[in-house]
């Protein structure tokens, strides 16, 4: 299967990045790790007429530490921040989710942004040409049909990335570049809840760097996914818990889900419900039925709706046991 | 789509290609310059087959541009034997039954190579972790991993002979 | 392990281990010829259509494009089975899956290939499809293929004994129905067929058909070449490169292979096609979904009175090995127990899926995962060891089972005894803590089956062995090495045979040119077949060179013992029964320093004459030594040459009358020279909350008659067994009318090294009268256990029984909901691909609405109905 063709851009700044988005606003893909692009283009699913790859702006890539806390650069790979000493330390459940995305050697590929701005997945929608023409069309590409929920005209392929759920509990904020300037906003409001336009990121945008803030430092974090493999996978179901103690009670927590929704969201409720306590099974299991009620799952994928919920609900309430025993 | 003029670094040479920007580093290796050692194995990123080293890092060839990896140092399997002769690895995977069909071997093989080069002494759960990038359908990984264990010690001891 | 040979039984390196670590080995796809251009294939988006027209003419005005083939230019029908010839290359009249072949692009490049398919215009005519084989076994009309009344490939009903009567003496009945659900190859290395013509020097007109092709069975290739090309088969020849696994899905001609042949004629050009992942899951060939209904009976003792069994497999919409598979699956209920009353109904289906194969352990996998579920359950209803009702069961050999199976060397009874040993089964069963289980299972399989495909007298393998005055041996066979190791097999015995070294055994294999007829790779029969024909061929150039060395040592040829690249008289010190081929015999008697001597003077020797014909100062040498007790192999080799010329000898095997099998309908298919054995014990754990399994440890032994290269047997049996694990757990193809939804390696879940367990292989050595030097099969026997190995230790660990596979989270998770009838959650809720009305609420492709796929904006729009309107 070849990739379709296109005119391949390859800036070394960031400055040079947003003069050729600029000239070439329209019909055109960001490719960074490429782990989610390159295969995606050999489906047909994108056929832009340029390619703008970003692996040569070295100063995309890096994590520092600043006052306001610690800054990633967006082009960083997942690898390097599953790697890295003070992400371990300070903001442990970044680091478990970035540990379980894929494969190892995909990991020294795929990059942080990349996993922010993974496209949503669906079983109707990643698959070659050939297959979608048998199918029929949908609404995510070339057709107004869902496969998933028939008679629907809402898009419910599943946001898939494992780092974000992560991301989310830390009240990461994400910044964006364009030719126009620079914009930063918190992670939760760049996606849409949309399966199709998932994320808001306008056409000559990139994301630049993500910022993890210094009051969520030291926040005892887990993350659980659910995958029929132990390797490869893409999550079916996750869950991110981080947690502030103090004297044995919860300080702070918030508990975020991925790739039961068409985004990956904050289960809304698991902060109040957790605030003030000291956890037991049951405030555990009261979280997952939390969780569970915020997941939509749909048969995006291999496993079934109803067992992927489930999931939710057995993975948070052990995430959230997890973390108070860290 | 006009074929651009790039240059590769691949096993420690310069190659000048005409490539479309659209070629893949695997097909720019097994087609324009004959290293068919890369395999491809499927079409969604997943198998491993096709993994070289990008400046010593594992990456999958066909899931790179070839214009992307200018100015990179490429390794892949043909740079692997030492002098002509078979690297410990390779001879040890030949011993212990790490290769059946040998389609995925020289995937697993650069594998290894970024494992060891990262953790000369990995334990057995971080060589089974660092294999699972890859897929293998004959084996079912245990002879490799038994191949790796051989390796090292034949380094070490070798290493060793050196130093006396 | 030290049996007196030389090489058979020690561990050794694949004589191609170097290419394929180098990555310097040459697979189909690494090959190109000057002008080669690249055939792309279009594949039928609907799951049953009839064909009314195909305009190829916009492709073909593409630049770029050479040619655009289609079924008329090649219309003629083949299968694999002689039975079964229902496929075109290219459909002619119909389709019959999603994915079926239409037409095929030929082009200078894959893009521009790809770019033409997009602009050939079919028109179908969409006809109902059958998706699930117990729905398609009522089709009244609308049939797959005509002259299959109710979609029936073929269905056979067997009794063997008198199974009612078996029944009313048992004591105990259990009675179920377990599904298996479909799981392919997925080899590593895609299909990949090169097709070029040479130019006839005499009529300067294209001649001569050569193609390289990832098969398991180049003659078959050749002879369904001949058939669709209406060549001679003496006009093609078949190349097989190195290939990268096969586990049955390359063991017939695959649509691909032929296609690029007739590619290649249509273009005057060579044609190479390579499959996408996706086309290597619609060529499939797998192991079909099968529902089977069994019943078994046992008395209070143990001892199984009765089996029957209702199978019916979901084959797909060609026959393939359709009907052999599903009479392996009655056949191989006899054979591994001692079972006085079968009854088996067995029907394979045709549905508008893509054709299911053989695949390893052909035939007789799901139906041991019902029959090993279903004993433990039994073993449980009479009170005993699960362990211990399969010692009770056990056939006594040499013996015939009662469906006319021949059993000789029999290695199960040791095969449980040291599974149990091992694995602390007598001490841990039942006293591991809650979640965590060990279950027992045993299994068998051919080791080749006795009957051809091809109904004649042929020998199933022939070798050729020629030595020449450079002292090298070289093997032709026409044996398929795909990975299990067939080449480092025939060189070690032809090594072992003549007594030389493996450096100097070159083994030219499966080339239709240059190597004698082979069957092929597939029902586990080359070491036992071709490795006998390997050792006739030895022992026959053997004689040649025997008869001239005992002639210059002035001895008897019975006295001579080869070994160790020498000839030795009187095998060094005593006298040897002499018999030709039996090596162990005379070489048994052989010191350790005598060996270890002859193996130096042999080096100084060899290092002196190593790639010369240099006869005189070979004679020289002789001289200065004087009166020869002993001869280097090239001495002795020179010696013969001098007589007779160049050193030849054809060695062939076929399967003899006695294990042919009973004179019943399909009763040719099962019989085989010699059965392996298995015993597995799996230990488990299963968490209750998720439903998830976690395989830790198989042990698993596994009779293998001898174990001629013990690290490749040991690499069979991890294979087969992480294989079935696979299919246990995580392999599933899943439908949603027609469409497979998962038709790649990342959403096909062949296991990563995380979740693969340790498995600790057992070799048992039976030492089979027929196999040379005592071998069986050791590469798909161990596969079959696995599966209800695995379920019986999930039963043993939580107490539910998963008659349905793979045993995914979901269905484990379910059963265990269903057991503690707690809040109940349907969670095979569609994934149930026997309810499709149920699908359709959870989503599925619309072409049964007779809505027809929307077309893509790059097609031209063909009228103005289309339906969606997107654009």
């Amino acid at each position: 299967m070849s990739l379709p063709e296109f005119k391949l851009l390859r800036p070394r700044t960031v400055t040079e990045a947003m003069e050729t988005l600029a000239g070439h606003s329209g019909n055109i893909r960001v490719l960074a790790g490429g782990t989610d692009l390159i295969p995606s283009m050999r489906q047909k699913l994108f056929e832009p007429e340029y390619v703008l790859d970003l692996r040569g702006v070295a100063e995309l890539a890096g994590i520092y530490r600043s006052e306001s806390g610690v800054i990633i650069g967006a082009l960083t790979t997942l690898r390097a921040i599953e790697k890295s000493p003070i992400l371990r330390e300070q903001y442990p459940v970044l680091t478990e989710a970035a540990a379980t995305v894929a494969s190892p050697v995909l990991r020294n590929m795929g990059t942080i942004g990349g996993n922010i701005c993974l496209d949503t997945r669906c079983l109707w929608y990643n698959q070659s040409l050939t297959w979608r023409k048998g199918c029929g069309f949908c609404i995510k590409k070339d057709g107004d049909l869902c496969h998933v929920a028939p008679g629907g005209t809402k898009c419910w392929a599943a946001f898939s990335g494992d780092t974000p759920p992560a991301l989310l509990c830390l009240g990461a904020e994400i910044e964006m570049v364009s030719p126009a300037g620079a914009r930063r906003i918190p992670l939760h409001e760049f996606y849409t809840g949309l399966g199709d336009n998932y994320r808001k990121l306008k056409s000559d945008e990139i994301v630049a760097r993500v910022f993890l803030p210094a009051c969520s430092a030291g926040y005892r974090g887990v993350y659980r996914k659910l995958r029929v493999r132990g390797s490869i996978d893409y999550p079916l179901a996750g869950v991110a818990v981080a947690i502030k103690r103090s004297n044995g009670h919860v300080a702070d927590a918030r508990v975020a889900i991925t790739a039961v929704n068409p985004a990956p969201v904050l289960v809304s409720g698991a902060t109040d419900a957790l605030n003030g306590k000291a956890i037991d099974e049951s405030i555990a299991e009261a979280v997952g039925d939390l969780a569970a009620k915020t997941a939509k799952p749909l048969t995006t994928s291999a496993l079934t709706p109803e067992y992927r919920r489930e999931m939710i609900r057995v993975f948070t309430k052990r995430a959230v046991l997890a973390a108070a025993a860290n | 789509m006009k074929k651009e003029l790039i240059e590769l670094r691949i096993n420690g040479r310069t190659y000048e290609l005409a490539v479309e920007p659209s070629t893949l580093l695997l097909d720019a290796l097994r087609q324009d310059l004959g290293m068919t050692g890369s395999k491809r194995g499927c079409d969604d990123s997943s198998c491993g087959a096709c993994t070289v080293l990008i400046d010593g890092t594992a990456m999958l060839s066909c899931t790179l541009l070839a214009a992307s990896v200018q100015g990179r140092e490429v390794t892949t399997i043909e740079g692997v034997t030492e002098h002509g002769s078979l690297a410990s690895i390779q001879k040890s995977y030949g011993e212990w039954g790490g290769a059946q069909c040998g389609y995925c071997t020289p995937g697993f093989i650069m594998t290894v190579k970024s494992l060891l080069a990262e953790n000369e002494n990995p334990t057995e759960e971080e060589i089974r972790s660092a294999l699972s990038s890859n897929l293998c359908r004959c084996t079912g990984y245990l002879q490799m991993y038994q191949a790796i264990k051989a390796a090292i010690e034949a380094e070490r001891v070798g290493m060793a002979a050196v130093k006396e | 392990m030290n049996n007196g040979f030389s090489i058979i039984g020690k561990p050794t390196a694949m004589v191609d281990a170097a290419e394929k670590t180098t990555g310097a080995g040459k697979y189909t796809d690494d090959f190109s010829l000057p002008g080669m251009l690249i055939g792309k294939i279009l594949h039928s988006p609907y799951p049953h259509a009839r064909l009314k027209s195909i305009d190829t003419s916009r492709a073909e005005k593409l630049d770029g494009v050479v040619a655009v083939v289609v079924g008329k230019d090649a219309p003629k029908t083949y299968g694999i089975l002689p039975v079964g010839h229902d496929e075109y290359p290219l459909a002619l009249d119909k389709v019959r899956y999603v994915g079926d072949n239409v037409a095929c692009v030929v082009a200078v490049s894959e893009a521009i290939a790809e770019k033409a398919l997009e602009l050939i215009d079919v028109d179908y005519e969409v006809l109902p499809a059958y998706f699930d084989p117990e729905e398609s076994m009522k089709a009244e009309k609308d049939l797959i293929h005509d002259h299959k009344a109710h979609n029936i490939e073929k269905d056979y009903h067997h009794a063997f004994g008198d199974p009612e009567l078996g029944f009313a003496e048992a004591d105990q009945i259990a009675e179920a129905r377990f599904i298996a659900n479909e799981v392919t190859h997925a080899a590593m290395e895609p299909h990949s067929t090169l097709a070029s013509f040479e130019i006839d020097p005499h009529t300067g007109k294209p001649g001569r058909l050569i193609v390289w092709s990832s098969t398991q069975v180049p003659y078959y290739l050749q002879h369904k070449l001949s058939l669709v090309l209406e060549m001679p088969m003496q006009q093609i020849r078949v190349i097989k490169p190195l290939v990268g696994g096969g586990f049955g899905g390359k063991s017939e001609v695959i649509p691909l292979e032929i296609i690029a042949a007739v590619a290649a004629r249509k273009a005057k050009a060579p044609v190479k096609i390579t499959y996408t992942r996706e086309e290597v899951f619609w060529a499939h060939r797998g192991r079909p979904r099968t529902i089977i209904d069994l019943k078994t009976g046992v008395k209070a003792d143990g001892r199984i009175t009765a089996v029957k069994a209702r199978v019916v497999q979901d084959g797909g919409g060609y026959c393939s090995y359709g009907v052999v598979t599903i009479l392996y699956s009655g056949a191989l209920l006899g054979a591994l127990y001692d079972i006085p009353n079968i009854q088996y109904d067995g029907y394979r289906v045709l549905t508008n899926k893509p054709a299911c194969g053989a695949m390893r352990g052909h035939g007789t996998v799901n139906v041991r995962f019902a029959f090993e579920s279903q004993l433990d359950e039994l073993a449980a209803k009479v009170g005993m060891d699960a362990a211990e009702i399969r010692q009770r069961n056990l056939l006594k050999p040499p013996c015939i089972t009662v469906n006319g199976l021949r059993v000789q060397s029999y290695g199960l009874p040791e095969c449980i005894e040291k599974t149990v040993e091992r694995s602390g089964w007598k001490q841990r069963k039942g006293k591991l803590p809650r979640g965590r289980g060990l279950g027992i299972a045993c299994s068998h399989y051919v080791s080749g089956a006795a009957n051809s495909i091809i109904r004649s007298d042929m020998p199933h393998s022939t070798v050729n062995i020629k030595i020449d005055r450079d002292g090298g041996v070289v093997v032709y066979t026409g044996a398929s090495e795909i990975g299990q190791g067939s080449d480092t097999m025939t060189a070690q015995i032809a090594a072992e045979a003549l007594g030389c070294s493996l450096s100097r055994v070159r083994v030219i294999a499966a080339d239709t040119d240059l190597t004698p007829i082979d069957i092929g790779s597939y029902s586990s029969r080359v070491t036992f077949m071709a490795g006998n024909a390997t050792l006739r061929a030895a022992n026959e150039v053997k004689k040649l060179i025997a008869a001239a060395a005992a002639k210059k040592m002035n001895c008897a040829v019975e006295e001579l013992v080869f070994r160790d690249d020498r000839v030795l008289k009187n095998g060094g010190t005593e006298k040897n029964a002499g018999e030709g081929g039996s090596a162990a015999k005379s070489q048994a008697t052989q010191s350790q320093a005598t060996q270890a001597h002859a193996a130096q003077s042999e080096a100084s020797v060899s290092g002196r004459v190593e790639g010369q014909i240099l006869r005189g100062s070979l004679q020289q040498k002789r001289k200065d030594e004087g009166p020869k007790d002993a001869l280097t192999f090239e001495e002795a080799v020179v010696a013969a040459i001098d007589f007779h010329g160049a050193l030849t000898g054809t060695g062939s095997y076929a399967p003899p009358p006695e294990a042919r099998g009973g004179k019943h309908k399909g009763g040719g298919v099962g019989p085989s020279p010699a059965y392996s054995y298995s015993a597995q014990v799996a230990e488990v754990s299963v968490d209750e909350d998720t439903g998830e399994v976690t395989v830790h440890k198989v042990w698993a032994a596994h009779d293998c008659g001898r174990a001629l290269n013990p690290v490749s047997v040991e690499g069979q049996i991890i294979g087969s067994v992480w294989m079935g694990m696979g299919q246990a757990l995580t392999e599933e193809m899943v439908w949603k009318d027609g469409m497979l939804m998962n038709p790649g390696l990342l959403e096909y879940r062949s296991p990563s090294s995380v979740e693969s367990p340790e498995i600790e292989p057992i070799i048992v050595e039976s030492i089979d009268p027929e196999g040379p030097f005592g071998a069986k099969e050791c590469s798909e026997g161990s596969l079959a256990a696995t599966i209800p190995a695995i379920a019986n230790a999930i039963y043993d660990a939580v107490g539910v029984r998963l008659h349905e596979s793979p045993f995914t989270p979901e269905r484990v998770l379910a059963a265990l909901r269903a057991k503690k009838n707690a809040k109940s959650l349907n969670l095979t809720e569609g994934v149930d691909p026997t309810q499709p009305a149920r699908f359709r609420e959870h989503g599925g492709a619309l072409w049964f609405k007779n809505k027809g796929p929307i077309r893509h904006r790059a097609d031209q729009p063909a009228n103005s109905t289309s339906i969606g309107g997107a654009d």
